[in-house]
């Protein structure tokens, strides 16, 4: 079923592909991009969440959120496109999660239409039971999960927003931009001071993804693309909760560095949506990969190296088992799955 | 997309790049070094977002596996007010491997012996791939207030600790004084 809505949505996204062709040079870079966009909003909004502003107020402004984007969107040339390339982005996430080629095409500027739509809510058989469980996160995913979703331009407004409605408008002119893809948005990072800061300071020893300068500056606009939020009244009930997955690892990386013991329990609240220990996505089959029973997660490949060295859970320092615990049969989705998580157990032992 | 290697463990850690390099050489070399550099920027931009007072690190010019880092001495110790670099080195396997941290100013602590060498458990045996650089600086700085004094490496220093008012005018004079 997985790999079918996944289809639905590469089909989708077909008609795109023409208008998205001459992107196809981006692609790689967007979508490498979008990746550490959602990190870095994510951190940036946990960053700004524990510097003052609760959860209830995060909520509170949330609404006002909303309304305060309606208006927007009526300023823009994009004008009833606001919302809607945010639900492309959502399916562009769940896309470059496993590693799908199509997410890009709800990047690309042309591909704001009912298509786009369509493969989204194409999706929504996907997680579409996840999506009121966000907030049931525990401290981890709370408020980040809210501000991941509602994340990106239109999105990174929310606390941000809150905190300098005054500037916004000058920002309004601006904000079609924001809508449309990607590339290097400077005018991005004039809604965040934080983003700024860190694509000036930010490292470019982007070597493996041979744009780090993309990645960091391009994370507003693909943000930008998560136009819903949990609580959003504009979001369709039935949509998959992507926030979640993605905001977690980023709040686990957070914590493990405090004290240790959040691993458990994060282990336990929800599977990170990468790797902790080589921060790549982790796939359908790493996420149901449960490998020991402290709940730290990893992916297949960090485990198998473990297992080739110390073999010891980087979480709780216990030998692994043999066997690792398989959570539940794992969805094979796709081309994506290239190796069986027994296997390395296999590897293991001989 | 990505070329399936016979090898099918490559294939997911790279779709994310443009794979060039990859096919000739050997896999575990390339998925390395690839997979170290995602993991040192990603923590070089976790360690700026967290805003840990008291620690930093960076890395050196354009070599993102060697960092230069600092960490004060925390409130209520003898090191209070003080400030020291620290050197962090990261292997090609790393993070299964821990780098290799070493005080570059001098720190007359119970632990770390002249040259800079520091004796943490987790630097060592204790190393867990979960450890970032933000950890191990946090557990550097936690170390100085609570030195092991029953394996020191400077044993002055693991005498001294039990007078902490003396402990306190050694590391400042030391401290103003490096060459002394």
């Amino acid at each position: 079923m997985v790999s079918d809505s996944i289809t639905n949505a590469s089909i989708h996204a077909a008609p795109n592909n023409n208008n998205a062709a001459r992107d196809v040079g981006k692609k790689k870079r967007a979508r490498s991009a979008k990746l550490k966009q959602c990190k870095l909003d994510v951190r940036r909004e946990q960053w700004l969440s524990q510097g003052a502003v609760k959860n209830k107020d995060c909520k509170a402004e949330q609404n006002g959120v909303v309304e305060e984007r309606k208006d927007r969107n009526n300023h823009r040339p994009f004008g009833n496109l606001g919302m809607r390339p945010g639900g492309g982005e959502n399916d562009g996430s769940i896309h470059h999660h496993h590693h799908h080629d199509s997410d890009l095409d709800s990047n690309s500027p042309n591909s704001l239409t009912s298509s786009v739509l369509g493969s989204n809510y194409s999706e929504t058989n996907f997680t579409g039971s996840s999506s009121s469980s966000s907030s049931s996160g525990g401290c981890c995913s709370g408020n980040i999960t809210e501000d991941d979703e509602g994340g990106g331009d239109d999105g990174c407004l929310d606390d941000w927003e809150a905190v300098a409605d005054a500037l916004a408008a000058n920002e309004k002119p601006k904000n079609p931009c924001l809508e449309s893809p990607p590339e290097h948005d400077p005018i991005a990072q004039s809604g965040s001071p934080q983003e700024t800061t860190i694509g000036s300071d930010g490292p470019s020893f982007g070597v493996e993804n041979s744009k780090p300068q993309c990645a960091r500056t391009i994370p507003k606009a693909s943000g930008n693309g998560l136009a819903w939020r949990p609580d959003d009244a504009f979001r369709p009930q039935s949509l998959p909760n992507l926030a979640k997955q993605v905001s977690l690892p980023n709040s686990n990386r957070k914590h493990y560095g405090c004290g240790g013991v959040p691993w458990a329990y994060s282990g336990v609240v929800s599977a990170p949506s990468s790797c902790p220990i080589c921060y790549e996505d982790l796939d359908f089959t790493d996420t149901s990969f449960l490998p020991c029973l402290c709940g730290f997660r990893l992916c297949l490949f960090c485990h198998k190296r473990i297992l080739e060295e110390d073999s010891r859970c980087p979480g709780c320092r216990k030998p692994y088992e043999h066997e690792p615990v398989e959570a539940e049969a794992s969805v094979h989705g796709g081309s994506l799955t290239f190796r069986l998580p027994r296997s390395c157990s296999l590897i293991t032992r001989s | 997309m990505a070329a399936v290697n016979q090898d099918n463990t490559l294939v997911v850690a790279t779709t994310t790049a443009p794979s060039n390099s990859k096919q000739s050489q050997p896999r575990a070399k390339t998925v390395d070094s690839q997979s170290v550099l995602k993991r040192l920027q990603s923590e070089l931009m976790a360690l700026m977002m967290s805003g840990d007072s008291g620690i930093s690190a960076f890395p050196e010019e354009d070599n993102i596996f060697c960092w230069k880092g600092t960490i004060t001495g925390s409130k209520d110790t003898v090191f209070e007010g003080t400030e020291y670099r620290l050197s962090l080195t990261f292997p090609n396997d790393y993070p299964f491997k821990p780098p290799k941290v070493k005080f570059e100013t001098l720190c007359f602590h119970p632990n770390v012996d002249l040259v800079g060498n520091i004796c943490l458990d987790i630097l060592q045996d204790k190393w867990s791939s979960a450890y970032d650089v933000r950890t191990i600086l946090l557990s550097i700085q936690s170390l100085l207030g609570e030195p092991n004094i029953s394996s020191p490496l400077n044993n002055q220093a693991a005498q001294l600790w039990s007078n902490q008012d003396d402990y306190r005018k050694m590391v400042e004079k030391l401290y103003k004084s490096p060459k002394a």
